[in-house]
Order: structure tokens, then sequence, then C-alpha cells
């Protein structure tokens, strides 16, 4: 026992050494924010937060109609103007026009995504390349038009590119194949990508919420297979503006992962893999925890498996 | 007395995990089955085939070069007096892979293996590019599944059956110059543990296999074209692998329904602090998983530790 108490704090100072990238804070206040998918939902409470703490914001969606609802709605309530722009993600000139006009950007949120739950074998191809399209190639396309101009930019302090990914980017679900595809994918991209832009000052985070109170989680459930419900649907559903909240406190504090409550958090440390861990005292939580999460992974496991085969023999 | 409870505490464990593991284990036979292959006219894939028909299977590639895909018959048929069948077609394109597997008929193991890598810088990489590592290695697994999947839920031999995707190492762990790679191998995963959930009623078996630079044509020209550092961070691993220890280890992992499929120590380590909630189907595997959970963090800790001081280390010059 004494052992342990020994070997904690130098286990602690070791990490404190070796966690890279370092920790870093980032400044919102005063600074140019651009959220894509920005004109409802998660997006939209964002835009809310990062106004009422001084940011200037910038909003990208497909519909000028919403983005014109959201830019009233954050007028009415802060007396701010946003700017807007109405363009696909799928389409890269359109995004790179949107982007060069919003100006240089500080704080880059990806956040536009699209969710169709549905078995494989059911889903039509069309809806499994509009998730993927949108989801992963359209964030490409985002950071690739925002790229240039972040790295080129004359104010010396830290910029972010925030990526909204899911726990569906955390553990593969059944109906979510193409979701859970695309979101996964959001990870590789953001480790990858941090290794790339570490030199120059840019930090990524990956947010990972549960479900969260929007219109488009409302249409995802309607149509959401039983076995998926049974599944998913036990976890806690969280409200936009905690989400909102949260994501940007971890932006603001350069943490490569964001999750949500303590469900997330063991979904985090449990899926910890590769990715970077900035804060050292999280790190030696990962490293103790780690092989009681996979307990409890296996645990899991074994009773979404269990309750698939109660459900077919019926 | 320490030892007694580790040993009763590591005995318990082990009944805990028998008892728990989910899938359970399966035995996935090859011979007299069909093997189809997408990617297979070269490379791992081609490598695949032929230890695949060496161990009585029948097979069928399908490859866009119907030029490559010739001569991977033909080098087939001149090894082992075998012909595979051969199919040309786009994995972009689902009506065409459609008819290619129609054509072949009913498939037992069904490896969704072609891909493309082109390394480079995010910010150097056209978007174009981009696009297409997008669209053949994720959307195209796709395509290829959901074109296999009616015939392969209809089998008629009650067999279990596979479907197996070949990630990478880079599916593990993003690396420098990798993004967009990166990025669909990390996709692959997140299709089969949902796919897995879906198929495991129809006792079909999904397998996703993790291979490190492997000595392959395609790696070849990647090699000229990866960006110094990338080649800095991937060279701290192992050296590669020759595509038949590759397609050995694959296969023999396929026909235990094998989830994760890892190579060399660097892919234990990254496999066993990945985790994640990847089902595990061997118990003893899962007892190493969970002992060395932590110790496979850490390592990974002091991995990301190096490679970031040697980025910034190349910056400052």
């Amino acid at each position: 026992m004494l052992i342990f108490i020994i070997l904690a704090p130098i286990f602690l100072l070791l990490l404190y050494f070796i966690v890279q990238p370092q920790p870093v804070s980032i400044p919102i206040k005063g600074r140019h924010v651009f959220i894509t998918g920005g004109s409802s939902g998660i997006g939209l409470a964002l835009a809310h937060k990062a106004i009422s703490e001084g940011a200037r914001v910038s909003l990208l969606a497909r519909s000028l109609s919403k983005l014109e609802e959201a830019k009233k709605s954050l007028h009415l309530a802060y007396g701010v103007d946003v700017g807007i722009f109405a363009a696909d993600v799928r389409d890269y000139d359109a995004v790179k026009r949107a982007i060069v006009e919003a100006g240089p950007i500080d704080v880059l949120v990806v956040n536009q995504g699209i969710f169709v739950p549905q078995e494989l074998e059911k889903q039509d191809m069309d809806e499994v390349k509009l998730m993927i399209d949108v989801n992963l190639v359209g964030s490409f396309n985002v950071i690739k038009a925002a790229l240039p101009l972040m790295k080129g930019r004359k104010d010396s302090r830290p910029a972010s590119i925030a990526l909204m990914s899911s726990q569906a980017g955390q553990v593969g679900i059944y109906g979510y194949s193409a979701y859970s595809a695309s979101k996964f994918g959001l990870r590789g991209l953001a480790e990858a990508l941090q290794q790339e832009l570490i030199s120059d000052d840019i930090h990524i985070s990956v947010i990972y919420p549960p479900d969260t109170e929007t219109p488009g989680l409302e249409e995802e459930r309607k149509i959401r297979p039983k076995m998926t419900e049974m599944i998913a649907g036990s976890g806690s559903v969280l409200k936009a503006e905690e989400v909102a909240k949260k994501t940007l406190d971890g932006i603001k504090s350069g943490s490569f992962s964001i999750s949500f409550r303590m469900e997330g958090k063991m979904l985090a440390i449990a899926t910890a893999g590769a990715s970077p861990q900035r804060s050292f005292l999280i790190a030696f939580f990962e490293v103790v925890l780690a092989g009681i999460s996979r307990i409890v992974t296996l645990l899991f496991l074994s009773n979404v498996y269990r309750s698939i085969r109660k459900s077919h023999a019926i | 007395m320490v030892l007694f409870t580790l040993i009763l505490a590591t005995l318990l464990l082990l009944l805990l995990l028998f008892l728990i593991v989910r899938p359970k284990p399966v035995s996935i036979p090859i011979k007299n089955r069909h093997v189809f292959i997408s990617g297979g006219s070269s490379g791992i894939g081609l490598a695949l085939a032929q230890k695949a028909v060496s161990e009585g299977a029948r097979v069928s590639l399908l490859a866009r070069s119907l030029h490559k895909l010739k001569e991977a018959q033909k080098s087939i048929r001149e090894v082992y007096g075998v012909d595979v069948a051969i199919f040309s077609a786009d994995v972009r394109d689902h009506s065409a892979v459609e008819r290619a597997v129609a054509e072949s008929g009913p498939i037992d193991v069904l490896v969704v293996n072609q891909g493309i890598f082109v390394p480079g810088a995010l910010e150097n990489q056209a978007s174009e590019v981009i696009k297409s590592v997008i669209n053949v290695n994720l959307t195209g697994s796709f395509n290829v599944i959901t074109a296999a999947l009616p015939s392969m839920k209809n089998r008629k031999d009650g067999a279990p059956a596979s479907i197996a995707l070949m990630s990478s190492q880079a599916g593990q762990v993003g690396i420098y110059g990798y993004s967009a790679y990166s990025a669909t191998k990390f996709g692959l995963r997140g299709l089969a543990e949902a796919l897995q959930q879906e198929l495991i009623s129809d006792n079909i078996h999904v397998s996703v296999i993790y291979p490190p630079d492997t000595q392959t044509p395609g790696f070849e020209q990647e090699r000229k074209i990866r960006p110094e550092l990338a080649g800095i961070i991937m060279g701290s691993g192992g050296g590669a692998l020759s595509a038949e220890e590759v397609a050995k280890k694959s296969l023999d992992g396929i026909k235990s329904g094998s989830f994760s499929i890892w190579f060399n120590l660097e892919g234990y380590m990254l496999g066993f602090s990945g985790a994640g909630f990847s089902p595990q189907t061997s118990f003893p595997v899962a007892f190493l998983e969970i002992v060395f959970a932590g110790l496979s963090r850490l390592a990974a800790l002091f991995f990301l530790w190096s490679w970031y001081r040697i980025i910034q280390k190349k910056h400052a010059n």
C-alpha cells in the first residue's frame, strides 16, 4: 500500500514531463470563431456561448433562411451581428469563398453533420454516401479552406480547430455503421492533423457529445431501429447549451478530446488509444484506470450481444 | 500471501472473462469456400489470394485494371494450377460492384482490401485527392459490403461467414501526412463495430486487419513521396513486413473469427491501448488487454512524446 503512495507522485511527475503536446490556453474574447452547421442545434448553441464571451462569430450552413433566423435570434439576444454564409460543405469552392469572405479565423468549429440510423443491409447507399460526404469529406473541405489563412495569421496567439464527433465516434453501434464510420474518421484526421499543425500553434480538439436535444436528434429518434434505441437510448440526453459550454471550455484549454459527464469520461478513458493527452493529471487516470475500463467495456459488449441474441430469438 | 492473492485474482479474472466475452469464439473454414477479395490484383490482396488458393479456397478477385487482374490470374495458375475468377470494377461504382458480386456467386469470406494512400500534409493535398482517398477506401468499402451482404445473409451452407476489412496501423493512430488515409482507416473500425452487432445473428463475423508498412508496389510508390517527418515518425516502428506474412496472419485471424488482427509489438500496444469497444472473442487475449491496458497507454504517451519532440525539433531548424 505504502509503495503505491510513494510511486504515485513519481508517476505523476513522469507524466508531467512526457505529455505532449504541452497544455495551452486559447482565448476566445475578441477573436473570430467560425462555426459550420451553425444555424441550429449544437452549432447555434455554440454561437450563443461564443458571443456571450465576446467573440466575433461567423456561421456557415446550407439554408440561408435558417441562417437568417439564427442571425436574428442572436441579434435579439446579444445586440451583436454574426456573419452568415450559405454553402454546402461538400462544395469546396463555395466553402473557400465563404471562408475567404469571413476573414482570418482563430477558432474553427467543424460541426456540420448528418445522421440517418439504419441497419446497413437496409440502408440506401445514397444515405451512406451523404453521411460520409457531409460529415467527413465536408470536414476536410472546411479545414483545408481555412488552413492557409489560419497558418498565416498575424495574431500570434494560439488558434484552434475543433471537430464535432460523437459518442458514436468512440463506439460503433448497431444502426450507425455509416455515421460511426464518419465520426471515427474525424479522429484519425485529428490525430494526424495535430502533428502537422503543432508548429503553427494551432490546436485540435475532438468533441464527443452523447445524444443532445436538437432538431436533428428529434428527427433521428423517429426512425431509429429498435435495437439501436435499446443499446444507445439508455444514455443521458444533454441540452445543447451544456454541450456548447463544455465544448467551448475544452477548446479554450486546448484539450484534444472533449467528453461529457461521467459516462463520457469513462468512454474517453476506454478509447484513449494513441490520442494525445495534454493534461498530465488526466493522463494519470487514463493509465491507472485503463485495465478496469476494458473490463467495463467487455461487460457492456457482453450485454449488447446478449440483447441482440435475445431480440433475434423472438 | 501477496502471490497467492495475485494468482487467485488472475484465475478469477480469467474465469470472468471466459464467461462474459461476446461474441463467442468461432471457427471459419476456408477450404472449398468462396473468398472474394477487392483490391486483389496486387500487394496484400494478391498475397491473400495466393494463401487462400493454397488452402483450397475458391477465389475471386476484384480490381480496377483488367490487365493487372489477368496477370494475377496467370501467376496464380502457374504456381497453383488453379483458376481464380477476375472482375474488373471500380469500387466507387456501386452498380459495377453489384454486377461483379452477382456474377461471382454467393460469398463466404469477403475481404474488403482495396485502398489508396497518398501521403502529404493536409495543406498540401489537393481536395480532389482527399475525396478520392475517402471514396475508394471508405465509401468504396461500403459499396462492396452492401453489394455482397444480401447473398451472404441468404447463404445455403450453414457455416460461419466472414467480412474482413483491411485497415492499417494508421487506423490505430493518426500519422503526420496521413490525415485522409488515417481518417478512412479509423472509419473502417466504426463501420466494423456497428456492423458486427448487426450481423452476429446471421453468423457473419467481422475482422479488422491492422498491418504496418508492408512491402507492396503501392508502398514503393508511396515511399517516394512520403513527407520526411512521416518517414521519421513511422520509421520508429518496426520494419516493413512482407505481403506474405501479412496475408498469412490475416487469414489465420479471419479463420479464428478475430475481430482485431494486429501485427508486431507496436500493433499490439496500439491494439491494447485502443481496445475501446472493439469486441474480443478470445478470453486469454481479453485478459492480456486488461493487464496491459495501462502499460500500453503509457507506451502510447511515450511514443507521442517522442514524435512531438521530433516535430518540434525539425521546426526549430
